[in-house]
């Protein structure tokens, strides 16, 4: 078996009275890719906030690596190697392919103090990187990306994450409000980070395309993990919705422990 | 790339709308009245124009960030009423006195700064509550009189900053100067830079940006700083060039150069930002102001004209940005 990436103990966050995480237990291990899912408010979007420093945890302890880490910024995560691709909000619609790719880690040619950025070594990289995610379409480095598809957008999110060399990608709900092909096409990505090394979790509300990609299914319910080791392969989509709805636990899930 | 093609971009450009206005400006004022292409005319005119100028070049980074400030008028009149009253009370010397007003401009945008990224009020109420107490405050400490500039004639600041020299008849100043090289420097660093690139994430998708490890907010504050800086800069350079510094002066500015900025080109929501299209608006704004006079169209109905370009050029912008959108 592969070895943990990532260890989330005892985890606890609070919004004033609002109890949003339980004492989550959660694991991510190398090369995996993790399917989160739950009903509205189950807690996966904190979970994920926490984890990927938007918003710091009450009490409890992160692990990357077996390595105690405090993640309590999103540049905490970031150097931790965990990239988080939000829904629709992963890249900055003005802002070209290239620009995006670099966006907070722009390349600069010398001499540094001019802070002027590498615009031709971000374009060549972004045409390769395009290239390696599958988009065979000759697409420029240099459009703004709010011309670009939803898939094709979610591709060069992917693509820049795999490029920074993020050990865990974390997906908010990448194939909303995609079409068939594209949805399609995102789920190859995915698979192509993980077969290219990286780990990821990914979180959707339609279970046909987390059973489609994922290793496993952790399920949360009212800011707790009730079930965490649901293999895709020997469970069917119907009792995994049971689980989410609280109509069955036991059948599929144990508590994370 | 053959040449319709290149054609075709440079139409698509923001900076295309205003170019071709301006030149439709130049060209029906200049053949109404010809002194309007006077060098007489065009000294005049670029004094007063620059001045603006600085504010709007300031003024197109903060609200490519998504930001925008209304205390920059108030800033205007208040710097070099605090400059000319320390100096002219036997307080500092010029000099000191100069960079007193400038780092008290900045205190007030780090104020701003810290209302709208702190404490999530919008730009909006918190510049608009600190135009009131900068008004306030210049009009409390001169009790509405203006201060005396005159006293510092020869000193080498004024020198510096609005000394006069001649090309042939056209009377210019020192504060040409200054234009320029602001909007060749930010210029640069929208487009060229690090910093630009941040400039235009934070306006653009603060989120995303923040989730990049981009320090949003103190780009923000940064650049409310630089707003009120070059505010209160202008404001020196004009109370030396006119010989006064009236409390009540900059008041309405605050609009006019956002409108030379949106004119230009540079989205009222954030996200894009053009230094040469603001440039272009700046003389836009003045040539026009400029022109009816000299045409004979009464001064009050200036604000006819200005809305219509706004109006026109927010239309022009709109279609472009749907095309942009689309990626065509």
């Amino acid at each position: 078996m592969a070895g943990e990436l990532i260890r989330m103990e005892h985890i606890h966050k609070f919004y004033g009275r609002v109890h949003a995480l339980d004492d989550v237990n959660f694991v991510v291990r190398e090369r995996e890719i993790v399917g989160l899912l739950g009903d509205n408010g189950a807690g996966k979007s904190t979970l994920i906030k926490v984890l990927s420093g938007a918003v710091p945890i009450s009490s409890g302890a992160i692990y990357v690596h077996g390595r105690k880490v405090d993640i309590r910024r999103t540049s905490d995560a970031i150097a931790q190697g965990i990239e988080t691709i939000y829904q629709d909000s992963a890249l900055v619609p003005q802002l070209s392919i290239a620009r995006n790719l670099f966006l907070g880690r722009e390349p600069l040619r010398a001499p540094h103090f001019l802070n002027r950025m590498d615009q031709a070594a971000m374009d060549e990289v972004a045409r390769r990187l395009l290239r390696q995610v599958g988009i065979t379409k000759d697409i420029p480095p240099s459009i703004p990306v709010s011309a670009l598809s939803g898939g094709e957008r979610q591709a060069v999110a992917i693509a820049r994450a795999m490029y920074f060399d993020s050990e865990l990608i974390i997906l908010d709900e990448p194939t909303n409000n995609l079409g068939v092909a594209e949805t399609q096409g995102v789920l190859r990505f995915v698979r192509a980070a993980r077969d290219s090394g990286h780990s990821c979790i990914f979180i959707a509300h339609n279970i046909h395309h987390v059973f489609q990609v994922v290793d496993r299914i952790v399920v949360m319910r009212h800011g707790k993990i009730v079930a965490d080791d649901i293999d895709p392969r020997h469970t069917t989509i119907e009792a995994v919705e049971q689980v989410i709805t609280g109509m069955s636990d036991a059948e599929l899930g144990t508590a994370a422990p | 790339m053959n040449q319709g093609s290149l054609l075709q971009r440079l139409i698509a450009r923001p900076e295309a709308g205003p170019f071709v206005l301006l030149l439709v400006e130049i060209i029906v004022f200049g053949s109404l009245n010809p002194d309007f292409l006077s060098p007489e005319n065009i000294g005049n005119t670029l004094a007063f124009t620059v001045e603006l100028g600085l504010i709007a070049l300031a003024m197109t980074l903060l609200m490519t960030s998504g930001e925008f400030d209304l205390s920059v008028g108030s800033v205007f009149g208040f710097a070099p009423v605090l400059m000319w009253t320390l100096f002219n009370g036997g307080i500092v010397p010029l000099n000191v006195a100069f960079v007193a007003a400038l780092a008290m401009a900045a205190v007030i945008g780090l104020v701003n700064g810290w209302f709208v990224t702190r404490l999530k009020i919008t730009s909006f109420l918190v510049t608009l509550g600190m135009l009131l107490v900068v008004r306030g405050t210049a009009l409390f400490i001169t009790q509405g009189f203006p201060q005396r500039t005159w006293s510092a004639g020869g000193h080498a600041l004024t020198s510096i900053l609005v000394g006069e020299f001649r090309v042939g008849r056209m009377r210019l100043y020192m504060s040409l100067f200054w234009f320029i090289a602001a909007a060749l420097a930010l210029g640069y660093v929208l487009t060229g830079t690090k910093v630009g690139n941040w400039i235009q994430a934070s306006g653009g998708n603060a989120g995303a940006a923040r989730a990049r490890g981009v320090n949003v907010d103190r780009t923000k504050v940064s650049l409310f700083v630089l707003s009120a800086v070059m505010s209160a800069f202008a404001g020196i350079i004009s109370s030396i060039r006119t010989s006064a510094a009236n409390p009540n002066s900059g008041t309405g500015y605050e609009l006019e150069v956002i409108a030379m900025v949106v004119i230009g080109g540079t989205a009222l929501t954030g996200g894009r930002g053009t230094v040469i299209g603001t440039v272009l608006g700046i003389f836009i704004l003045r040539a026009m102001r400029n022109g009816i006079i000299l045409v004979g169209v009464p001064g009050l109905a200036y604000n006819i004209f200005i809305g219509a370009i706004i109006l026109g050029m927010m239309a022009l912008h709109a279609s472009l940005e749907r095309r942009h959108h689309a990626g065509t």
